[in-house]
């Protein structure tokens, strides 16, 4: 067993077309999965249904494995005549928005616990002094409490967003061909597993560690504050 | 309606993933706890030798890291014993490749959770162990591993949850548990959205005996701990 220059150089076109599906992938889930987190988080913190909902949410999103989500969306859903009688199936269909959907939901589900914890960490003593001051609730909200909780869940945040990247792969499951699958055509065409997992290990090794290195530059810039002299 | 025959495999492959998933979780625990004692202290050889084990397997997925085992595993294998000039033959099963996979892969994370619990517990344990002459493995065993427990065990039990989860990815590998089965039943009966949500199902199950679970090793584990007295509400308002 040893690693062939020759054919990892060969492969390298494929295994960068898979981390490019992997991108797309990961992308659109980042941002929506933040934006549903915040009403989820923010609905658990308040008292009353919404908080029951919330915790629903959050507890059925996160204990489903990522894998049987997709399955579910993918080939689960179609089963269903409303989902392939109408508009809906051009969606559906899709592999791509099926993924979306899928590692969304599981992403929001880890991010609604993530930002509740931030925002539970901001000081009472800031938000009254806020009130006191008359700001405006939304004003409190996007001003205040949301850029101060994002500082103090940075380090979970990080966390997440590593597993994120890494959860990715189960996207092969449902026909895509990202980095790992990109790997496994390889290795189909070649009879080598070594070599083209391998560098997909590389190429996975190097996205995770940019992210690290962007992590630990924005945490001393926006967390200069608490840093020990 | 899912048939039950149906229901029966899903529950065999529930088992298989239980299986995968307490070996792995195991294995994890042991490598991890047996690195996180080699780098309590910072000694430079073994911790270069963590650094790099670390930033391995915690920067790869852990699917990618079961293929390779699983794919190249026999090749690794016989190039490795044929260094120390042995010709060996051995053939990877995916359930072997799922769980030394699960069992490295976490093994970093876990690491990283009981070293900062070692950490954690009080000097003056460490230092009374010593004044009343305790052998050092007795003490480890005895004074500091059952409180590195109750310190680490809220990270612990949601590394089991992840490690139950990456079970049902790792099926992809040609593991046979109750992924593989939800697939196979959806295939035949063309219902798939009933045995997926079974599976679902299974998790979340999963996930609540843990929290049972948990919550009784938390009140073994912390029995010889006092307790602040319940503050009362009306001086906790009166502050």
């Amino acid at each position: 067993m040893h690693y062939d220059i020759a054919l990892a150089w060969e492969s390298l076109p494929t295994l960068l077309q898979g981390t490019l599906t992997t991108f797309i992938v990961l992308l659109p889930v980042l941002v929506l999965g933040l934006l549903i987190s915040i009403p989820v988080a923010l609905a658990r913190l308040e008292r009353g249904p919404g908080s029951l909902l919330a915790a629903a949410y959050i507890i059925f999103f996160r204990g489903v494995p990522s894998i049987v989500l997709l399955y579910l969306i993918y080939s689960g859903l179609p089963q269903f005549s409303v989902i392939r009688n109408t508009a809906l199936w051009t969606l559906f269909s899709n592999a791509y928005f099926c993924a979306w959907v899928g590692l969304t939901l599981t992403h929001s589900g880890y991010m609604g616990e993530i930002v509740r914890g931030g925002l539970a960490a901001v000081p009472p003593g800031t938000i009254e002094a806020a009130q006191a001051l008359g700001l405006g609730r939304m004003q409190i909200l996007f001003k205040l409490r949301l850029p101060m909780a994002a500082r103090y869940a940075l380090r979970a945040y990080q966390n997440e967003l590593l597993i994120m990247v890494k959860s990715t792969s189960a996207v092969s499951a449902i026909t895509l061909v990202d980095l790992t699958a990109a790997a496994n055509t390889v290795f189909d065409y070649t009879y080598d597993p070594f070599t083209p997992l391998v560098t997909a290990a590389g190429i996975y090794w190097v996205i995770i560690n940019a992210m690290r290195y962007a992590f630990n530059v924005a945490d001393s810039r926006l967390n200069r504050h608490l840093a020990l002299k | 309606m899912p048939l039950l025959g149906f229901v029966e495999q899903l529950g065999l492959g529930a088992m298989v993933t239980i299986e995968v998933a307490v070996l792995s979780y195991l294995l994890a625990l042991l490598v991890g706890t047996l690195f996180a004692l080699a780098t309590v202290r910072r000694r430079p050889i073994v911790n270069a030798i963590w650094q790099v084990y670390a930033s391995i397997f915690t920067g790869v997925p852990s699917l990618l890291v079961a293929f390779l085992f699983y794919y190249a595993g026999s090749g690794m294998l016989a190039s490795l014993f044929s260094v120390v000039g042995m010709r060996v033959n051995i053939e990877v099963n995916p359930f072997a490749a799922a769980v030394v996979a699960l069992g490295l892969v976490y093994g970093a994370y876990i690491a990283d959770i009981v070293r900062s619990a070692i950490h954690n517990v009080p000097p003056g344990q460490f230092e009374a162990a010593n004044v009343l002459l305790i052998p050092r493995p007795t003490a480890w065993f005895f004074v500091i591993l059952p409180q590195v427990l109750r310190l680490a065990l809220p990270a612990l039990s949601n590394m089991w949850i992840v490690v139950l989860k990456d079970t049902a990815l790792i099926s992809l590998i040609g593991l046979k548990e109750i992924m593989t089965y939800a697939r196979l039943a959806s295939g035949v009966t063309k219902e798939p959205f009933i045995y997926f949500i079974l599976a679902a199902a299974f998790f979340l199950l999963m996930t609540g005996l843990t929290y049972l679970v948990t919550q009784r090793i938390e009140g073994w584990t912390g029995r010889g701990l006092r307790r602040a007295a319940p503050a009362r509400e009306e001086t906790a308002r009166a502050l």
